[in-house]
């Protein structure tokens, strides 16, 4: 059968087509990472007709849909609503079935989620205040304020010996301590180490309440900065896991768990 | 009309004419026969009608200036002030109300240009606005504990300062440990605390009917026990029942009569609903501890669509022995230092603990109120103590007066996620 797993986030929408069969072996025949934009509504029906596009299916031949994220409420079409905790939960345990604590950085929300050794399946989780702190948006402030391309960040903080301390947890205080450090003549270099250093405190804090227990998988779109993860796997002594594409675990997860319904 | 539409007018009504007034006039104009008839003819739940009809009524005696009205925070012992004949008004429940009302903005508001804090809870924080704005009926005396909160005792002597009644202001004080000396200690305060409210309303003190609020709360507190035996095996609740409405009743009207025949409706309806169950209904079984948020929410819906049902609530827990009338001050000093949430933590988790195995409980959900340090400061070891015995916790951070300090759809997914849990195990 064809499953497809809608993802809605806040910042991006991710649709997968999966072809499993009874015995739940699955292949990935498609995906595909879309801006969410002002209409989580459009942005899945989009996101979903490029994926079958790559599928090359049409909608009739998709069996069952699973929506996902923040945004799943809104896909009138999916055949049922699952959060995000279980469907990235799924979506790991797929790629590593191994791993036991999943940390998922997404575009204004982060969250830490526990997997069962035995079942496979969450036990606890974790996520994050109600506020920017500590997710994919308080990055891409910095970065614009910085005036430095947000994908550069990964390069800067490995070849940076030095940071500076942010003090601030708050995006629109932290914004206002850049401007205050790059007027005193700080390197920018030396700030996004600094900031870079924030988020993963903000992650370890956050780790640490649910508890850590080796393997880790880092997912979700900050995954793909290589700056935050070596701070990370630096502050836990730990090597990440991350998948070919850490924006898509969710989507995942839910179109396995499609094949369910 | 139809119900809503008069359950509507009259929130609108306060929301566009908050003024004590306006709601002076409401709680007249509800109160009568046929509009009160009109206003519960929809609510399914027998139990459910009668707490309406019971504390509009309530509401109206209060804001009528008939009776002394006693502000009192939520632990204390209302039999002796429902013994002293005075009207209980309990400014943290009205800040719930608050909620419920949608004023919250006001309250909130005016409370922060008054200098309170915005990281005091809002239930004082609310009712601190509300009595600014003159919402609540003018107190004739004041009392607190520093049972648990001990931010009623501070947060209320700005209305001791307000109605200029310092000298009517009591404040419990309730030692941590609970022994011989402590009872002693306690019942003191209570017994002079009668003798004093007593001389200074220029009555004679009558303990006689200190002894039948004592009854009163002895025959609520069987009532309650009997209900609270039969929620071990109900999953089919009266339409939106929740033990978390019944605060007032419970606490504050504890020692009257109309919260004696609350609770023997509650525990019949209860049993009837239990014997028409379905005897093959099983759901997942949630305890809940501290409180819920007041303002329209869909916590509960969400935990019923998933099938998930909170079958207990910390608040719900009778955990007092039955009461000695011949011996008021110490039966009551003995009921509050009973209170598990005396001392240091420990008799709290404790007593979750004996919840937990009384119910057969799957998951517990610590609702996690802004600003309330007496409980949030419990919740990591809350956490472990549950966890260390397989029982999932969701430890949900949120407000339960501030609609805007709380997103809906992030509870959204906490709520889904733990049921998700629940139901995987």
């Amino acid at each position: 059968m064809y499953t497809c797993g809608i993802d809605i986030g806040s910042v991006s929408t991710e649709a997968l087509i999966l072809d499993i069969d009874d015995k739940k072996n699955y292949k990935i025949l498609s995906y595909t990472v879309n801006k969410t934009g002002s209409d989580s509504k459009t942005a899945a029906e989009d996101t979903f007709n490029i994926a079958l596009q790559k599928a090359k299916l049409n909608k009739n031949e998709i069996n069952s849909i699973v929506a996902t994220g923040y945004g799943r409420v809104n896909v009138a079409f999916a055949k049922k609503n699952i959060t995000e905790i279980t469907c990235h939960a799924s979506g790991v345990t797929l790629l590593f079935p191994d791993v036991i604590t999943i940390i998922d950085i997404g575009g204004q929300d982060s969250k830490v989620i526990k997997i069962d050794k035995v079942s496979k399946k969450p036990i606890d989780f974790l996520m994050n205040d109600k506020c920017a702190a500590g997710t994919g948006r308080f990055l891409e402030v910095m970065a614009k304020t910085l005036e430095i391309d947000l994908e550069n960040f990964g390069e800067i903080f490995l070849n940076t010996k030095n940071k500076v301390d942010i003090t601030s947890t708050c995006t629109v205080f932290a914004e206002s301590e850049i401007v205050s450090l790059i007027g005193h003549g700080v390197a920018k270099e030396k700030i996004i180490k600094g900031l870079i250093y924030s988020i993963a405190d903000r992650i370890i804090s956050m780790v640490s309440r649910v508890g850590l227990e080796a393997p880790v998988c880092l997912t979700g779109g900050v995954a793909k900065n290589s700056g935050i993860s070596n701070a990370i796997e630096e502050k836990l002594g730990v090597k990440l896991k991350i998948p070919f594409e850490p924006q898509i675990t969710g989507a995942l997860g839910a179109a396995y768990l499609a094949s369910n319904y | 009309m139809s119900i809503l539409s008069v359950k509507t007018k009259i929130t609108k009504n306060i929301q566009n004419n908050l003024n004590s007034g306006s709601i002076k006039r409401l709680l007249r104009i509800i109160s009568s026969k046929p509009v009160l008839a009109l206003y519960v003819s929809s609510i399914k739940s027998i139990t459910d009608r009668y707490l309406n009809i019971y504390t509009i009524r309530y509401m109206n005696e209060v804001y009528s200036g008939k009776y002394p009205v006693a502000y009192g925070s939520l632990f204390l012992p209302y039999e002796l002030i429902n013994g002293l004949n005075l009207k209980p008004f309990l400014p943290e429940v009205m800040g719930g109300f608050t909620a419920g009302l949608g004023v919250t903005d006001k309250t909130l508001k005016t409370a922060s240009n008054k200098w309170y804090s915005s990281d005091l809870c809002t239930f004082h924080r609310s009712a601190a606005g509300a009595c600014e704005m003159d919402l609540f009926p003018k107190p004739s005396f004041i009392f607190c504990s520093n049972l648990a909160c001990d931010a009623a005792g501070k947060s209320f002597l700005n209305f001791a300062k307000k109605y200029d009644i310092e000298d009517r202001y009591y404040l419990i004080d309730v030692p941590h440990e609970n022994d011989n000396e402590s009872i002693n200690f306690l019942s003191q305060q209570l017994e002079h605390i009668f003798y004093d409210v007593s001389k200074k309303l220029n009555k004679k003190p009558d303990l006689e009917k200190l002894r039948q609020s004592i009854n009163h709360s002895n025959n609520f507190r069987k009532f309650a026990l009997e209900a609270n035996e039969i929620r071990r095996n109900l999953f089919d609740y009266p339409q939106y029942f929740n033990g978390l409405n019944y605060i007032l009743p419970f606490f504050g009207l504890c020692g009257t009569e109309e919260t004696v025949n609350l609770f023997k409706i509650m525990k019949n309806e209860l049993r009837d609903k239990l014997l028409k169950q379905d005897k093959n209904k099983k759901m997942k079984k949630v305890l809940w501890m501290h409180l819920k948020p007041y303002y329209k929410n869909e916590i509960f819906n969400i935990l019923e669509k998933n099938n998930c049902r909170v079958v207990f609530e910390e608040t719900s827990f009778i955990f007092w022995d039955e009461l000695n009338p011949d011996k008021p001050f110490e039966s009551l000093a003995k009921k509050m230092l009973s209170n598990p949430l005396r001392g240091n933590g420990g008799n709290r988790i404790k007593a979750m603990q004996y919840l937990s195995d009384y119910y057969d409980i799957d998951g517990v959900i610590m609702f996690s109120h802004w600003g309330c340090r007496q409980s949030n400061g419990l919740s990591r070891l809350v956490k472990e103590s549950f966890n260390s015995k397989g029982i999932p916790v969701l430890v949900l951070d949120g407000d339960c007066v501030d609609i805007n300090n709380c997103p809906a759809g992030q509870i959204k997914t906490r709520v889904e996620g733990f049921a998700e849990i629940l139901n995987s195990i």
